[in-house]
């Protein structure tokens, strides 16, 4: 039982979810055009009438009376004519749309946490409320008249007029079990589903609240044109949910059996009519069915790591020492053909995870939007490349970064006035730019404002100042300089505002995105704007890597971090005043790491520069020569975690960061370049 | 198994027998079964529900900069895990692995982790009401409590928690 409501109430979180980011979405073009469309105010009626319809079936009050009462709003609005607004009130309605948005995310996100939820929300409510009469006031009389003969035709109970239903249905709900007009039209889906042709009465329950009302006098009608059909589809009405009693009822018995060609064309007349309020609403619905399911995360990750299995031991087959020197045409056929599927596999698998990464850019038009009122700055957000794919693991993981640097543009990179804006010659209207570019094996995520850039020198007096210089001022490079701004506590802003300043942004930025082999770099023309570039590998599972080996054991080095590998003999190496060697490449000189001395490798190992072989390597800005003995040749891996117990050690931190299996069955340890090198300078 | 635990003596065998006919549940709520290793001339014994399976002549990776008593990892079907020697862990010297040493794979709570022993001899059913805590100035590093077999040996109860202790 607990799985059930546990898989219904994913589905429902899911689905909801879902339903508030296109909200969002469209709330947010709908303010750029200043205006809702036809199809916008029926959207918004939809996606709230299916919250509240979901939400009153897990009995989440809360959410179900907001989704209720902005149903209620928009109703009015859809009949109306968003032309009946004036600019003011569409300004207020969209204000109160937003916060209304952000209720139902709060308060989803406490069904999320398990958390309760919250139970006072009447003034809310009320809220809402007030701004439908205050809209509402001046159509009110002519609404209130159109209403009540709606209601007089609902009393005189006429369950059907044509023929065709001649055997019908009438069935009433248990009493006191609200929302009775969605119950029947859960039970009308139902019986749609089933391939029951009926019609209905009253008809309009999916659209209006009222309904429920006669529903609880009258009874809810369904007619059908057979008795057989009738009888079936009681038992599907005796076993719903909250029907409390029904009966069959048969009618102009002798009016349905002449004539029947007439009343078979009638059906189909009615049959029209009926569908109608609904076929866009059930359009929209089957569609989003049958081209997408939701799966479980987790369950894309075993696939992965299952695949990841075959592709190694497909060429732990195929290269099986077993085989070498025999002559065997048909079995490299076949071998060929299986690398050729399983390539294939590994291909789909990874594109399973892979998500557009428009869900986080369009959640930054939201924050571009609060800031722009709050803080009164004219920005417009230009987003590019939205549709470039990304990892579903790395995604999320972009999400808090990329919103701290857009908050961090508009806060303060952008000019705090239109006029320090046109005194420097600019469109008056700031730009952020977001743009997602996809280049080989990487993303390059970078937002970048026209804003007032940054006065390195400001940067480094600050940082003076602070005592985060770690050599003398005059040796640092613009580059350096504007790393700094990613040093834990630093923060350029002399005021802590809302938004930023806290001086604990840049620095999450930079380690989230290194968490996930990024690379963040900042550059900025005082005066022209910043631009803040994220590089992401695509993927987190797979790696290029050049296998070399160190005595008699295999590592790997990520292809991405390799410069250039090269011999070099014993004259070429200089040495510094502490002994430490160093070589020069490209009229540059760097420090040479010996992976054998690092690892304590004593056996078999080379020592002699001569022997083996550098790699000149790079990961973020530093850059040094690796000292291996031998190059084994280039592979794509697998990335394996190591076991948790190895995290008792901290070899993390010494260049240890994965391993991964190689075709033959053994093991090869995958090099974190960057960590090789800090924990070299920590030997120093 | 049994039969191997459950040697001879005729007292013995009365017992079993008992055993036998009022079935085990009564007795499970104190008898354990226990896999027994030799390692650094002690015997261990470690709890068969904790074992997954015993390897011999597996390919251990090393890994630097660790303690020596991390071998280092192994690819078991795809599964990466870690290997301690527990003669290196109880300060020992060092034994070359040779065909009669075992891998014995543990299941330690969320983790799996292999331990390399000199070899293993059997299975044995016993009353863990009967251990004794060790004597406090003879405490070892990965026992907390021993047990007499029948036979007259002595079996240390390897604590799996203190094994992974750094």
């Amino acid at each position: 039982m607990d799985n059930v409501t546990d898989s219904l109430l994913d589905t429902y979180l899911f689905e909801t979810n879902s339903l508030l980011e296109q909200l969002d979405e469209l709330l947010i073009n709908a303010e750029k055009n200043g205006d809702f469309t036809e199809d916008d105010v029926n959207e918004i009626f939809r996606s709230m009438h299916t919250i509240k319809g979901s939400s009153a079936m897990l009995e989440f009050n809360s959410l179900m009376e907001i989704a209720h009462h902005i149903e209620d709003l928009f109703f009015y609005i859809r009949e109306n004519g968003t032309s009946s607004l004036n600019p003011q009130q569409k300004g207020e309605l969209f204000n109160l749309m937003f916060k209304s948005e952000d209720r139902l995310r709060e308060e989803v996100e406490k069904v999320e946490n398990n958390e309760p939820l919250s139970v006072n929300i009447d003034s809310f409510i009320q809220e809402i409320n007030n701004f439908l009469n205050k809209i509402s006031n001046s159509g009110n009389a002519a609404q209130g008249e159109a209403k009540a003969a709606e209601e007089l035709k609902n009393t005189d109970t006429p369950p059907f007029t044509s023929p065709e239903a001649a055997y019908c249905i009438r069935l009433f709900f248990d009493e006191g079990c609200g929302m009775e007009n969605l119950r029947a039209f859960m039970l009308v889906t139902a019986l749609k589903e089933n391939g029951y042709t009926f019609t209905y009465s009253p008809q309009d329950i999916e659209t209006d609240s009222g309904t429920s009302q006669s529903i609880i006098n009258d009874g809810f009608f369904i007619g059908f044109s057979s008795k057989e059909e009738a009888e079936k589809a009681s038992l599907l009405i005796a076993g719903s949910n909250n029907v409390h009693s029904y009966e069959l009822i048969e009618k102009h018995e002798e009016e349905a059996s002449p004539g029947s060609s007439a009343v078979q064309q009638n059906e189909a007349g009615t049959q029209k009519q009926a569908d109608t309020p609904s076929p866009k609403n059930a359009a929209v619905h089957t569609a989003g069915k049958q081209n997408l399911i939701s799966v479980n995360l987790a369950k894309l990750d075993s696939l992965m790591a299952l695949v990841g299995e075959i592709v190694i031991t497909e060429s732990m087959v195929t290269s099986s020492p077993d085989l070498k020197g025999l002559k065997l045409d048909n079995f490299m056929k076949s071998a060929r053909q299986l690398r050729k599927l399983t390539d294939d596999l590994q291909d789909i698998s990874m594109s399973l995870r892979m998500v557009p990464v428009s869900g986080v850019f369009q959640k930054m038009n939201r924050i571009v939007r609060d800031m722009k009122k709050t803080l009164d700055k004219d920005v417009r957000l230009t987003l590019i490349g939205e549709d470039t794919e990304l990892d579903k693991s790395i995604v999320d993981s972009i999400s808090d970064p990329i919103m701290h640097i857009v908050r961090n543009s508009m806060d303060h990179g952008i000019e705090a006035t239109r006029e320090e804006r046109i005194a420097a010659g600019k469109n008056p209207q700031g730009e952020i730019i977001l743009s997602a570019v996809h280049t080989g094996n990487e993303i390059i995520i970078s937002v970048k404002d026209d804003g007032q850039g940054v006065n390195p020198q400001k940067v480094l007096e600050k940082a003076q100042r602070n005592n985060f210089l770690s050599k003398p001022a005059e040796e640092y490079t613009k580059k350096e300089i504007l790393s700094l701004l990613m040093e834990p506590g630093f923060s350029t802003n002399n005021e802590v505002t809302e938004y930023s300043g806290r001086g604990v942004g840049m620095d999450v930025v930079k380690k989230n995105i290194e968490a996930i082999g990024g690379v963040v770099s900042i550059s900025s023309e005082e005066g022209e704007g910043t631009c803040t570039t994220l590089k992401i590998p695509l993927t987190l599972a797979i790696v290029d890597g050049m296998e070399i080996s160190v005595g008699n054991s295999v590592y790997t080095v990520p292809i991405s971090n390799i410069r250039q590998s090269f011999k070099a003999s014993r004259d070429s190496i200089i040495f510094d005043d502490s002994g430490h060697e160093i070589i020069r490449c490209m009229d540059e000189f760097y420090p040479v790491v010996r992976l054998h001395d690092l690892y304590g490798i004593y056996d078999n190992v080379c020592t002699e520069i001569d022997d083996g072989i550098l790699m000149w390597v790079e990961a973020n800005d530093i850059s040094y020569c690796l000292f291996v003995d031998q190059l084994l040749g280039e592979q794509q891996v697998v990335v394996k975690p190591l076991p948790g117990y190895l995290n008792n050690f901290s070899i993390k931190n010494y260049g240890v960061s994965g391993c991964t299996i190689l075709g033959d069955g053994n093991i090869s340890i995958i090099l974190d370049i960057a960590s090789i090198y800090s924990a070299v300078k920590n030997t120093y | 198994m049994t039969d191997t635990t459950h040697a001879l003596t005729p007292q013995e065998l009365i017992e079993g027998s008992e055993e036998a006919e009022t079935s085990s549940p009564s007795e499970s709520a104190s008898t354990a079964r226990f896999l027994t290793f030799v390692s650094g001339g002690l015997t261990f014994g470690v709890p068969t529900d904790q074992v997954i399976e015993i390897i011999t002549n597996h390919n251990i990776r090393s890994l630097p900069l660790v303690p020596d008593y991390v071998r280092g990892i192994i690819n078991l079907r795809g599964q990466i895990l870690p290997i301690i020697d527990v003669r290196l862990r109880l300060g020992k010297p060092f034994q070359e692995y040779t065909s009669s040493t075992c891998i014995i794979i543990l299941d330690i709570g969320a983790d799996r982790i292999g331990i390399g022993v000199d070899s293993v001899s059997q299975v044995l059913t016993v009353d863990t009401a009967a251990a004794s805590p060790i004597p406090l100035e003879n405490r070892q590093k990965l026992a907390t409590s021993m047990i007499a077999t029948e036979e007259g040996k002595v079996v240390l109860l390897l604590d799996c928690n203190a094994l992974t202790e750094p």
